[in-house]
């Protein structure tokens, strides 16, 4: 068939590119320094105008790695929300020039949509129904997904992200931001010894907002006894909170199995490059006689290649956008 | 200024309706305050008691959450501006967001971690300092 898509991702600080044919992708690019090194300049971080500077290198740079001719693309999806307005103009409008100049049609896609959809990248892939939990920096939600197109959250937090608690945790620990990948490191070398309290939250809901307050009372109250509490602790402290908040991830996910009757499990976002909880998934997955996916860790964070495969399915039942789309700062799963 | 002392989140509505009868015309509201003190918690009854139906949840990652409402004013469906603002490096970072036109956009704009943009907020905003005075009771200043 040779169905080419070019994807663009650029709903927050990333701007990103990738080609994919028949479902297969051929480039996935994120502006890094891979792209300024070719096109000179620097990495600016969180703004649009880095979106601007940066997107015609890097879907130069996806269609060049993936070995094509512009004119082979059939069509360009990108992501149209929910993020910044001011990131996601630009992906926006650039698709819409793009696809006028080469006469090829527009497809809208939904970033959380795509972060579950990014499971059919590579291989294995779910069967559906599935269950994707879906963790990142801004987002914790478990979608039941019933096809690609098919999608309803039956759970998500209801304050702080799983990403966000282990970034507070980090503030107040003194760590950088992001604090997630330094936690998961600091915890290899330490044990949970401490016991942080699960949130009764009930159903299917999240929230992490109570765990960060007990966190700070707990160090404050620590650091009366011994100034130095965190700094001789610290490892213990990573290894306490991470194995708290995988612990709340991970019995959400097993009681959204049990009430769905559903064990394709996967899990998706840029948490779920953290390592102890990709080791308890595949654990509880196998007492539970679960299969369970985890996404290679460029697809788990924002990138295009989702875009694109939720693109190629909207594409193969030919759901197209018009010229006169915006971006929407809010949009739901399934929505 | 104004202080308000409440004892659990369950008397946030309360304070959320003072704030809102001191500062009637404040459409920009900065919330101060160090983390745990509730921040996110004060923004979420502010946005409930405007009527707004969608999850109200932290912002730290995408920077800027969208809500919506219907106001009583005109009828019409609003949007409610929930910003954070802590993991932006400088005052130029804000500006690159686009922030000027959430703050001039005359629609009802909460920010958390409001220190670097200080400079940029309208002459009207709202202050709003919170402070942690126990495990469930906070101090909520006016200023």
């Amino acid at each position: 068939m040779n169905t080419v898509i070019l994807g663009i991702e650029s709903s927050c600080d990333d701007t990103s590119a990738a080609i994919i044919r028949d479902g297969e992708v051929l480039s996935n690019c994120v502006a890094n320094q891979e792209a300024h090194r070719l096109y000179g300049g620097v990495v600016p971080e969180v703004a649009s105008r880095a979106h601007q500077k940066n997107i015609i290198p890097v879907v130069d740079l996806a269609i060049k790695k993936a070995g094509i001719d512009k004119r082979q693309v059939d069509a360009i999806a990108f992501t149209r929300g929910p993020g910044l307005i001011g990131s996601l103009i630009v992906g926006v409008s650039f698709a819409k020039a793009y696809a006028l100049s080469l006469g090829i049609p527009l497809i809208e896609v939904n970033h959380m949509e795509a972060h579950v959809l990014a499971h059919f990248a590579e291989p294995p892939r779910p069967a559906f129904p599935f269950l994707c939990l879906t963790v990142s920096g801004g987002h914790t939600q478990i979608v039941l997904v019933r096809g690609h197109l098919d999608m309803e959250v039956i759970g998500q937090t209801l304050d702080d992200a799983a990403g966000e608690a282990f970034d507070k945790t980090g503030k107040l620990l003194g760590l950088d931001y992001p604090a997630g990948p330094i936690i998961d490191r600091l915890a290899q070398k330490g044990r949970p010894v401490f016991d942080f309290p699960e949130p009764q939250i009930p159903g299917l809901d999240f929230s992490f907002s109570g765990l960060k307050t007990a966190i700070l009372y707990f160090l404050q109250k620590q650091k009366q006894d011994d100034p130095d509490f965190i700094r001789n602790y610290m490892a213990d402290i990573c290894a306490s909170v991470q194995s708290r908040i995988v612990s709340i991830l991970i019995n959400k996910i097993s009681l959204a199995a049990e009430e769905t009757g559903i064990r394709e499990i996967a899990i998706a976002g840029g948490v779920s490059a953290n390592s102890e909880l990709r080791s308890a998934l595949e654990k509880t997955g196998a007492e539970k006689g679960w299969n369970t996916y985890i996404p290679k860790f460029e697809y788990c964070t924002d990138n295009a290649a989702m875009i694109a495969i939720t693109g190629y399915y909207k594409y193969l039942k030919g759901t197209f956008t018009s010229q006169e789309v915006e971006p929407v700062a809010r949009w739901k799963v399934g929505g | 200024m104004k202080e308000i002392v409440i004892h659990s989140p369950e008397e946030l509505p309360d304070a959320v309706r003072i704030l809102l009868h001191r500062a009637a015309r404040a459409r920009v509201m900065a919330f101060y305050g160090e983390i745990g003190a509730g921040k996110t918690a004060f923004i979420q009854a502010l946005c409930r008691h405007l009527g707004v139906k969608e999850e109200v949840s932290s912002p730290t990652f995408s920077i800027v959450n969208e809500y919506e409402y219907i106001s009583p004013g005109d009828s019409l469906a609003h949007p409610v501006y929930h910003m954070d603002l802590y993991r932006l490096k400088d005052i130029e970072e804000a500006l690159q967001i686009g922030i000027e036109e959430y703050l001039y956009s005359g629609e009802y704009c909460f920010i958390e971690w409001p220190e670097l943009v200080e400079a940029l907020l309208p002459e009207d905003s709202a202050r709003i300092k919170l402070e942690i005075i126990g495990d469930s009771s906070r101090k909520i200043l006016i200023l």
